[in-house]
């Protein structure tokens, strides 16, 4: 018991500071890139003493739509929590995979947009995006592509989007869904998958190390830390892509609550700490706040909606 | 290799370094004692602590958590049958007969021995493998981890008694169905659900062990009015007498072995760790309880330091827990991978140079523990049956919050009390349901790349190897003459 009080105090000591306390509800597993978003905010908000402590609570389960409806269901108790959440919100509200949307909570801040990235080992025989293409058109069951989610979500998305752009069609092309997108890229690395759809970020370390190459990516313009590596509009796919990820309260939060909470995060995402984890993990900032946050979430619900329509992937 | 190895420690025997091992360690096994309370919740709840440390502190500190928190959790597996995290569920078989017999100092002394000496074992493998087991993990893909985890249920069924095989099919059955539970991995649809939100997620690891094993464990003991023997566990009980040890030495070095390596693949490692040396101790060793409790133990923990082989050298998390550390490790801005053994020597070699002396501090805290711990079961039933049941109803709580949990996991337990009374084994049962999802995944990637054509899958070489002895098992029941039957919880 004594050994359980000294841990207490010892934890209270670490933690104890001025600044307000915030929570952060992550609707994903630790190590991914919702995880990595979630922390760099959270480091950042330290950092710069805005929010002390700063709490984290990783809920799977249901692609993320547990932690909606927790978040959802015990708003009251919520008012000092940001869930973090990202595009996949938009793509499973819309199949109905569960009962909220976007509009039931309250947008804060888009902070960043990841872009899809076409990834293959360094010494694959799939060298470039034309060499992908042909390969599939050639032989469309000889090749695996891999991504971190289920069938139907985000990565899948990017890669039916990718290739209808390109005047295939994608329901030919087998598509390897993996719980997470660390064992996504054991499958590449391990060669089950031949090619990776995921984001520029989940793939950089591995680019650094010299263990994986990216084909594409879906940024309208070459990324500043990959200079090399082409869009898909250079290589003649009309097509861009961004991932965001943003930051929401919990409906009924008031007002001053809400703007509070949103100064803080601009002011965050003005620090060192938040720059260096941009840079870190290879995304862009997005920069968009409460109703051009809103705003921008409705019309891709309006674009993703008419996409997934026409390939299938949901009915109207 | 040896400059690092120096460096690591260099860097794990500072006098600040070695506090953070000592502080892990404790934090971990206490937390991991409490039923329900796993190296995950451990590891989370020090976070705070680890940001105010310097990258290799912090690390050294997490990792001691971790393994801290595998090294007490057969603590309630052996007292009160609840198994808190999946890896300790093995511990229990025979863990916790030897508690209701008395012996529960014996049975808490060889869990610590053989604890630390899996651990040790383990952290020499990592220290000397560590690059080469990384092509391991690789090798291990969608088809070979569809076949290990059948062996490790083939095995679980053919390895049980003779009159018992049909009975742990039927049970690995519903253990695989209740598995299905919740949202389909795959597809991301809803299946068996009852249109309910609270099974979107699947039935919860914790609610279903301590529904069988715990909740359902102290009904019987209400419903037959048996109480433990009182025990009696001085200090010297836990000097175990050398014709005990000696059988268990190579138990301990097998089972390490065996744990080590399965602890390396990503995906269930300690859990299938431990039912497969338990299951090679019941079939190759000597059989006695001893080495049944010394088995799964020594293979969970050298389990748990195999997989920071893919951690480290592949950055990849091999479990929920390791998971957890890389998180850990991003916000220190490392990036584990093949870059971290060449960029930061000092924080690899440091984390697993710590390991020997936290397994060292882990098996000096412990041992003292044990007699104050033996002497919970000196409790009358009337204490000691309410006790499992709040301590089973209020972990499983603390681990979802969500009220119809609770009930579900009475029904659960009423289901369980009826297959112990018919006699059918709930370990099968338990084994089917860790495994269910982690096997259906792999199976069904594993056949959209058949699609294809199986030929190419049939030529690589550990398929072929795993096919093999998953032809060998099924024909173990064929044989006329078995070994002894085995008494199976």
């Amino acid at each position: 018991m004594r050994v359980f009080l000294g841990l207490a105090l010892l934890l209270t000591a670490v933690t104890a500071q001025s600044a307000e306390r915030l929570h952060l509800l992550i609707p994903a597993g630790p190590g991914g890139g919702l995880d990595s978003t979630a922390r760099a905010l959270g480091n950042a908000l330290q950092a710069a003493d805005l929010r002390s402590p700063v709490s984290y609570e990783n809920m799977t389960g249901g692609g993320g739509g547990r932690a909606m409806a927790h978040f959802i269901e015990t708003a009251p108790r919520q008012q000092e929590t940001l869930l973090v959440n990202s595009t996949p919100l938009i793509v499973r509200s819309l199949q109905g995979l569960f009962p909220h949307s976007h509009h039931d909570v309250i947008p804060v801040a888009g902070l960043i947009a990841e872009f899809g990235a076409f990834v293959v080992r360094a010494d694959s025989p799939i060298d470039s995006w034309t060499a992908f293409l042909t390969q599939l058109r050639a032989d469309p069951a000889g090749v695996n592509v891999g991504g971190g989610s289920v069938r139907g979500s985000l990565d899948h998305i990017v890669l039916a989007l990718a290739l209808s752009g390109a005047g295939m069609d994608p329901r030919r092309v087998r598509y390897l869904p993996y719980d997470a997108g660390g064992k996504a890229m054991l499958a590449l690395l391990g060669g089950e998958a031949d090619v990776l759809s995921t984001g520029v970020g989940e793939a950089l370390g591995y680019v650094r190390s010299g263990d994986v190459r990216i084909l594409a990516t879906t940024a309208p313009d070459r990324l500043p830390n990959l200079p090399d590596v082409p869009t898909l509009t250079e290589l003649g796919v009309a097509f861009t892509f961004a991932n965001w990820r943003g930051v929401f309260a919990a409906p009924g939060t008031p007002p001053d609550a809400v703007r509070q909470m949103e100064a803080d995060v601009r002011a965050a995402t003005d620090t060192d700490s938040w720059r260096q984890a941009l840079q870190r993990y290879g995304w862009s900032p997005l920069g968009l706040y409460g109703e051009a946050f809103a705003r921008y979430l409705d019309a891709q619900e309006i674009q993703l909606e008419s996409t997934l329509v026409e390939l299938g992937f949901i009915s109207r | 290799m040896w400059e690092g190895i120096s460096t690591g420690f260099a860097t794990a025997f500072t006098l600040a370094n070695v506090g953070w091992v000592l502080l892990g360690c404790m934090a971990g096994t206490i937390i991991g004692m409490l039923p329900g309370l796993g190296p995950i919740t451990a590891i989370a709840l020090m976070i705070p602590v680890s940001y105010s440390l310097d990258p290799a502190s912090g690390l050294i500190m997490m990792a001691g958590v971790y393994y801290g928190a595998v090294f007490g959790g057969s603590t309630s597996a052996i007292l009160i049958n609840a198994p808190g995290v999946a890896s300790t569920v093995a511990t229990s078989f025979d863990g916790y007969p030897m508690a209701r017999e008395g012996q529960a100092g014996r049975a808490l002394a060889i869990a610590a021995y053989a604890s630390f000496a899996g651990g040790t074992l383990g952290a020499l493998a990592l220290m000397a493998f560590a690059g080469y087991l990384a092509a391991l993990a690789l090798e291990f893909q969608s088809p070979e981890y569809s076949l290990l985890l059948l062996v490790a249920m083939v095995s679980v069924v053919v390895f049980a008694d003779r009159g018992a095989r049909v009975r742990s099919l039927v049970t690995l059955l519903i253990g695989l169905m209740l598995g299905t539970i919740g949202t389909d991995q795959l597809a991301g649809i809803p299946r068996f659900t009852l249109g309910r939100y609270d099974l979107a997620d699947g039935l919860n690891f914790v609610l279903v062990v301590m529904a069988t094993f715990a909740l359902a464990e102290a009904m019987r003991m209400v419903l037959l009015d048996d109480s433990t023997p009182p025990g009696r566990v001085s200090l010297r009980e836990l000097v175990l007498p050398r014709p005990l040890v000696r059988p268990l030495v190579p138990v301990v070095g097998r089972s390490a072995a065996v744990g080590f390596l399965t602890g390396v693949l990503p995906g269930a490692g300690a859990t299938l760790a431990s039912f497969f040396a338990y299951d090679l101790e019941k079939r190759v060793g000597n059989g006695t309880r001893e080495s049944g409790v010394a088995a799964p133990e020594a293979a969970n923990n050298a389990a748990s330091t195999g997989s920071f082989v893919p951690l480290l050298t592949l950055g990849i998390p091999g479990s929920g827990t390791t998971a957890v550390l890389l998180g850990v490790m991003l916000s220190y801005g490392l990036q584990p991978g093949p870059r971290l053994l060449t960029e930061q020597p000092e924080i690899f070699w440091g984390v697993i140079a710590s390991m020997y002396l936290g397994n060292l501090f882990l098996l000096a805290l412990n041992l003292p523990l044990i007699p104050l711990l033996a002497r919970l079961l000196n409790l009358s039933s009337s204490l000691l049956i309410p006790l499992i049941v709040a301590f089973s109803l209020v972990g499983v709580y603390l681990t979802t919050l969500n009220g119809f949990d609770l009930y579900l996991m009475l029904g659960l337990a009423v289901l369980a009390l009826l297959l112990r009374w018919f006699d059918f084994p709930l370990a099968p049962l338990l084994l089917g349901f860790i495994l269910s999802g982690l096997f259906e995944e792999n199976v069904r990637r594993t056949l959209f790349i058949g699609e294809a054509g199986y030929s190419e899958i049939l030529q690589r070489p550990a398929v072929l190897v795993l096919l093999m002895l998953l032809i060998v098992l099924c024909l173990v029941p064929l044989r006329k003459q078995g070994a002894d039957p085995i008494e199976r919880h």
